[in-house]
């Protein structure tokens, strides 16, 4: 019994324990529920206080990581880095220095003493943070040259005078800079104290610096004033290296602002990575062998090279160099010569001749004659004062054959080779057929290139009113015409590759995390602008050209070469080759391409002069330029390379 | 037996909060509702709301973990497309040269090409 009464006991003592439990949980639970009610229907907050704790939700656009160029063997050209602007609230800790001041000569009632301490205090105060910046004035006139530590100390000293909240600082810098510009004085002891701001911006930077800029190029933001805000393969595939934007709401937590995961959230898409053809060591040897050729001729205004390889028209270097004459004076990539800019070619002009003449059966061999007199090709007005030196010059023959033609650059062998073979004969005119020939090889459109900007060139028509009876014969020599380098290598590299045209092209794929995903790459523009006996014959023409002709300077190469010179005159405003003064201006042009035996690059090597009394023939500069960098590229092409087997 | 319809007064509902009220206080209302059978479900539901809330703390506290994360990744990242910037700036072949050069050093560019070495 008393058993029982003591479980009964234990029992109760169990229950009453749990039944305050419960009461107390369910005094706290309507407690809660009375608060969550008051809180809701009747609680109202201070406006500020509700501003401050409610969690506001704020949109934020993702911006994508932009592509990045690389260079053929993957070696970067142009990413993106973040860079930093200074500002500086100069009015830092201003505010509270006076405070406290006047707080202090408050709490003085009057007493001159103490009032004189307060005011001590905070000029004392005030005096070591100029002091500070004094120090600091002196840091950024090291790290902003230009301007001196007075100009410093006196923007940030007028700025706290001012109470200017947001001084810019010097320029742009990037991170390395950054970490250092944080460990100047006054900076050094945090934002709060020194009003230090960093803005941070994300711009494109380019590794090579000058190396190949037009072509890579850029894009400009839309506030820009310049019109023209996308250039070369960063404006071009600007819509594939920019990638997506994003978007996501932030919320404000007790744990900073975060994503807010009830809204919407689109992820950015990175960019892609671009691969171009360009390889940056034959991109640094070609600038630098046509910087060495034109940075002391002053009466030149622009320059292009373009190296090409031609099994696949992939394009492994271009430069293009003009004087910025708006600025230092210097050369600059300011301007794709190789594409936008088209001159009467001249005498480069003349293998199109030959080609055509081979291809149609007007001419079977090289050594087929015609007759050398004075020079004048009949039925036109054109003279060609070479003629009478060479039959001079061998013994007064009476003829001169296509080859030393070729070599010696005559206008009258081509122009007769054109006239004679394509002119207006009785009923029988040919004309068009030979500017069909040309359509043939495209030197007449402006095909679709990997940059914008190609010119269309331009080739006379007969039908225009413009035509006139020496139009044939100088079409046949390079005149009449306007064509871009561009349209003229690729011609050649159609030759060097027998015949096949390749189109020119600068981007190989398309990558993203290396992983290609559009694959470009070679394509054909005409499979067979020539048979392979004429391109044969054709290379053997331009290799007399390097070895006696007037390329000679390329017959020391460390391969050999083939090629043809050309030098034409830009037309002045009278419509005439030459001014009053009798200065012209010059296009000096060489194209070729090598080891001529079994051709791997084709090379197009143009100058273009001002007005002026000096001469810059395609022999001359281009030349050169292309001999130094035909040098330099046989050392470190592996196509150059001989082999040695490792079992002997 | 009579079969009395029952009606309803307005009074009935303050005597109904009356027993409710009672039998809150005695621990008793669920049972008076005659949903004891279901009384392992209805603590499993406030189990549930409590796990909720609890894994809406934690959700906090990983997400701003991950912000954290975030912006240190992103600052690797700068770092490092700041260093690739700077190597890739001095791999310009001219830019080596002129280092050489500097340096005093007797490595010059190649003036040869290389030998390749075959099976």
């Amino acid at each position: 019994m008393s058993e029982n009464s003591g479980i009964f006991k234990n029992r109760e003592r169990i229950s009453i324990i749990l039944y305050t439990l419960y009461i107390v949980l369910l005094m706290a639970s309507l407690l809660l529920i009375l608060r969550i009610i008051g809180i809701q229907l009747f609680f109202r907050p201070d406006e500020k206080i509700k501003d401050a704790l409610t969690p506001a939700v704020v949109a934020k656009t993702i911006d994508p990581a932009r592509g990045n160029i690389i260079d053929c063997e993957g070696r970067l050209l142009a990413l993106t880095t973040p860079t930093y602007q200074i500002y500086m609230d100069c009015t830092v800790l201003k505010e509270e220095i006076e405070t406290r001041m006047n707080n202090k000569i408050a709490r003085a009632k009057d007493d001159p003493v103490k009032i004189s301490e307060a005011k001590k205090e905070a000029e004392t105060r005030e005096a070591e943070w100029l002091g500070k910046a004094r120090m600091l004035s002196a840091e950024l006139a090291k790290t902003f040259p230009g301007k001196s530590p007075e100009y410093y100390y006196k923007l940030i000293r007028d700025g706290r005078a001012n109470n200017r909240k947001y001084v810019k600082i010097g320029t742009p810098i990037d991170r390395n800079t950054r970490n250092e510009v944080m460990e100047f004085p006054l900076f050094r002891d945090g934002r709060y104290k020194s009003g230090l701001i960093f803005e941070q911006d994300y711009v494109r930077k380019y590794p090579y610096g000058k190396l190949a800029r037009r072509t890579i190029g850029f894009v400009r933001n839309n506030k820009s004033d310049v019109g023209n805000t996308h250039i070369g393969l960063e404006g071009k595939f600007d819509h594939i290296l920019h990638g997506t934007n994003g978007r996501e709401y932030l919320r404000e937590t007790d744990h900073g602002r975060m994503r807010d995961n009830d809204s919407a959230f689109v992820k950015a898409v990175d960019g892609k990575d671009l691969r171009t053809t360009l390889n940056i060591d034959y991109q640094d040897l070609a600038d630098k062998a046509l910087r060495e050729q034109i940075e002391a001729e002053d009466d030149l205004e622009g320059a292009c090279l373009v190296l090409m390889e031609v099994g696949t028209g992939a394009i492994r270097a271009m430069v293009n160099l003009v004087r910025d004459n708006a600025g230092s004076g210097s050369w600059e990539e300011i301007q794709n010569i190789a594409i936008g800019r088209k001159c009467e070619p001249g005498s480069v002009f003349k293998t199109v001749t030959l080609m055509s003449v081979l291809n149609d059966g007007f001419v079977k061999s090289l050594e087929e004659t015609l007759p050398a007199g004075s020079g004048h090709v009949e039925g036109t007005t054109i003279n060609d004062p070479h003629i009478p030196d060479f039959v001079r010059n061998h013994g007064g023959v009476r003829e001169i054959s296509i080859i030393d033609g070729f070599k010696i650059s005559s206008n009258y062998v081509f122009a007769t080779l054109a006239v004679k073979n394509y002119g207006k004969h009785g009923k029988k005119d040919e004309t068009k057929r030979f500017l069909q020939n040309i359509y043939t090889y495209k030197l007449g459109e402006a095909y679709d290139f990997d940059l914008d900007g190609m010119l269309t060139p331009t080739i006379p028509s007969p039908e225009s009113r413009y035509w006139t009876n020496t139009d044939l014969g100088s079409i046949g020599f390079g005149y009449s015409t306007e064509e871009t380098p561009m349209h003229i290598l690729t011609f050649y590299n159609a030759i060097a590759n027998k015949g096949r045209m390749m189109k020119p092209y600068l981007v190989e794929d398309i990558e993203e995390h290396g992983l290609v995903v559009d694959k470009r790459g070679p394509s054909v523009l005409n499979a067979a602008i020539c048979s392979k006996a004429v391109a044969d014959t054709i290379t053997r023409a331009l290799k007399a050209v390097t070895e006696e002709g007037t390329a000679k300077r390329l017959k020391n190469a460390k391969c050999t070469v083939a090629g043809k010179t050309g030098t034409s005159f830009g037309t002045f405003e009278n419509g005439q080759y030459s001014d009053a003064s009798g200065r012209k201006k010059y296009q000096g042009t060489f194209v070729g391409f090598f080891p001529a035996e079994d051709p791997q690059y084709s090379v197009i090597c143009a100058v273009y002069s001002k007005p002026t009394g000096k001469q810059f023939q395609g022999g001359g500069i281009p030349a050169r330029a292309i001999k130094t960098l035909i040098d330099g590229l046989y050392n470190i092409d592996p196509y150059f390379q001989p082999t040695l087997n490792k079992a002997k | 037996m009579k079969n009395v319809k029952k009606t309803w007064k307005i009074a009935d509902i303050g005597v109904f909060l009356k027993n409710s009220l009672v039998a809150i206080l005695k621990g008793e209302f669920l049972l008076r509702l005659n949903v004891g059978r279901y009384f392992i479900h209805i603590a499993y539901t406030f189990f549930l709301f409590a796990l909720v809330i609890w894994i809406s703390l934690m959700i906090d506290n990983t997400q701003s973990k991950v912000e954290k994360n975030k912006r240190t990744l992103q600052e690797l990242e700068i770092v490092h497309s700041q260093k690739t910037y700077e190597i890739v700036s001095l791999s310009r072949r001219s830019t080596v040269n002129a280092m050489l050069q500097e340096m005093g050093s007797n490595v010059q560019e190649a003036q040869q090409p290389a030998t390749r070495l075959v099976e």
